[in-house]
């Protein structure tokens, strides 16, 4: 028999007591657990799609682009999407040019936002087109065939194969328009993409506005969206001598999906501290309860030659003893419940009907966790440390027990 | 020099408003090895003196010497000490803890001391035989009868091998043969061991036993037998 021991007969001592703190303590940290990974889940997937439509895990652009997004920013690549698309955990390099214009069928005209692409990459990589039947995708970089939004080509009154007219603003200044057939419709589910979305071939798109072999932006994809680290010194590396052009990360690039994301961590980690602060109160109350019920046998304890702070560590051992079970329960129940959540996931399709979008970012309506194996492990050191914290009080209150009052007390 | 010396020693108890004497200008010497008892009526302040001597009160005024220490003036730390190292309580209540078996129990002095688990065991077990608790080691508290529990408590007191017993009304929530066979006991212990014993009681056949009878009424020595 030690303290240890001691602790741990004390804590069964009241067996319903501390069962019923320790079901709460492990719920709360499934439910911790299983929420965050369900939220990390959702947000790797969006990150990921939408990183891909959009502007790669990172992203390269003329300095200063960022900040106006002006048409005229542009930059010659030149043997830099291939070094780059070497690096070792890259994926892909899409080159893109971005350019406003209108566009005119023969009954209505609407703004767009033209994206010229080059379409023996882009189609593989971003989640929109892969949908797309090869039949109505463009193998040309040069040709006059375009993808439009949903949205847009319901504006202009077209239907699949017919012509309509782009009109833009030249690099020179002058006015300059040509002529494309819808190829293929893409349906993204957000509204201001599917009724300004228009994608040509990244060669017709300069050559229209006199950009021949310039993009605004080279979208780099990764293997792993966790391979950042790695692969940003070497792209850095690779820019040493381009000093018009930076890189930028998917987070600068994409302000709203980041802040978005980062809104509603901040929100659940509210709710967390909430939950947690609950928690925490019911650990008080427990080891208080126990302490009070323990009055006269602490007195006991102190009178035959314990000192004060062996009695304190006692307290606070049965604290910690109750968040390490508490901890191991929890983490084993918040690890099935992430099982459950990655295998199956939650179909929200009973819900809503349309789909779903976030941030400008759409995702998938079956909503499915991804491992967050630090964080578990974070916020299981905080419960064991929260449950420690929880016991100063009542360890504070037992070390000023007087022997001789507390073995009157009955 | 005597191993417990109490130089006129009051202590004074506020109650509400009020002053309450619970001992008197009080002055006393035990020696090694003797087995006496505090006998007088309730609040004749025999509790207030075992606390005193058992380092567990500080007296109002005078002065508590133990094994040549003045423990008046010892800080808390101190006290603790002295209660683990020189004393040894029994209490009238048996307070053993109930989720500890009974040998837990009666080690949990040594335990607080830092002694390996396997020789204090040894001990334990070796004044369980002594005291006729052979087999009731792995027994909790609940499963002893009252008797049993006052042995173990005794055990308790006695394996660290204090310089005195303090006991307070011992054989209070016993029987009158367990009463009995408890004062046996302790007397043998006395004898064999020279363990000093002083104990508190009211009861005839308990202060029957004792060979010095130190009586008490309101906090005053009435008469020393």
């Amino acid at each position: 028999m030690n303290l240890l021991s001691l602790a741990w007969k004390n804590l069964w001592r009241n067996r319903r007591r501390t069962l019923i703190t320790l079901i709460a303590l492990s719920f709360s940290l499934m439910l911790l657990q299983g929420s965050h990974n369900l939220s990390h889940g959702v947000y790797s997937s969006m990150i990921d799609s939408g990183v891909r439509a959009g502007s790669g895990h990172m992203v390269i652009y003329q300095r200063h682009y960022l900040d106006s997004r002006d048409e005229k920013l542009t930059f010659a690549p030149t043997d830099l999407t291939a070094e780059i698309a070497a690096l070792p955990k890259v994926e892909a390099v899409l080159p893109r040019l971005y350019l406003p214009g209108l566009a005119q069928s023969s009954r209505e005209s609407r703004g767009i936002l033209l994206t010229g692409v080059d379409p023996s990459v882009e189609k593989m990589l971003n989640p929109f087109l892969r949908k797309l039947p090869a039949s109505e995708w463009f193998s040309a970089s040069d040709g006059h065939e375009a993808i439009l939004g949903s949205r847009l080509l319901k504006e202009l009154k077209l239907k699949p194969g017919q012509k309509f007219v782009v009109t833009m603003q030249h690099q020179s200044g002058e006015l300059v328009s040509d002529m494309f057939r819808v190829r293929g419709v893409v349906a993204t589910g957000i509204k201001t993409v599917d009724s300004t979305l228009m994608m040509v071939g990244l060669d017709r798109a300069a050559a229209l506005v006199g950009v021949k072999g310039k993009v605004h932006e080279l979208a780099i994809i990764l293997m792993d969206q966790n391979a950042e680290p790695q692969v940003w010194p070497q792209v850095k590396m690779l820019l040493q001598k381009r000093p018009d052009i930076a890189t930028y990360s998917w987070e600068e690039a994409m302000p709203n999906l980041y802040n978005a994301i980062r809104l509603d961590y901040a929100s659940s980690n509210f709710i967390f501290v909430i939950l947690l602060l609950i928690v925490a109160i019911g650990v008080v109350n427990t080891l208080l309860m126990s302490v009070m019920e323990r009055f006269r046998e602490f007195g006991v304890i102190l009178a035959v030659g314990a000192r004060t702070v062996r009695l304190r560590l006692l307290i606070l051992t049965e604290a910690l003893l109750m968040g390490l079970v508490a901890m191991i329960v929890g983490s084993c129940l918040g690890a099935l419940l992430t099982w459950y959540l990655v295998a199956v996931g939650i179909d929200m399709r009973t819900f809503v009907s349309e789909t779903l979008e976030f941030g400008g970012v759409v995702f998938d309506p079956v909503l499915r966790a991804a491992w967050d194996l630090p964080w578990m492990l974070r916020i299981s050191f905080y419960l064991l440390v929260l449950s420690f914290l929880a016991a100063l009080y009542p360890a504070i209150k037992a070390g000023r027990i007087c022997p001789v009052a507390a073995m009157r007390h009955y | 020099m005597a191993l417990i010396e109490l130089k006129a020693v009051s202590k004074i108890y506020r109650v509400g408003n009020q002053q309450v004497a619970a001992v008197q200008d009080f002055s006393l010497e035990v020696e090694t090895g003797e087995f006496c008892v505090l006998a007088g009526p309730s609040g004749s302040g025999k509790t207030t003196l075992l606390n005193l001597i058992g380092c567990l009160d500080r007296p109002t005024s005078g002065e508590v010497w133990l094994a040549g220490q003045d423990v008046t003036r010892a800080g808390e730390k101190a006290l603790a000490d002295i209660r683990l190292n020189k004393i040894g309580f029994i209490f009238q209540a048996y307070n053993l803890i109930p989720v500890l078996t009974a040998a837990e129990n009666a080690e949990f002095t040594l335990m607080l001391m830092g002694m390996a688990k396997k020789n204090r065991r040894q001990r334990v077990l070796e004044l369980f035989s002594e005291l006729g608790l052979d087999g009731l080691e792995n027994r909790k508290p609940a499963d002893l009868s009252g008797g049993q529990q006052q042995r173990v408590a005794i055990v308790r007191a006695m394996v660290a091998e204090p310089a005195v017993i303090l006991a307070d009304e011992p054989t209070a929530s016993l029987d009158s043969q367990a009463s009995e066979e408890l004062m046996i006991l302790m007397q043998k212990l006395n004898r064999e061991r020279n363990a000093t014993f002083i104990f508190s009681s009211h009861d005839p056949l308990v202060i029957s036993h004792a060979r010095r009878v130190i009586k008490l009424l309101d906090g005053h020595l009435e008469q020393e037998l």
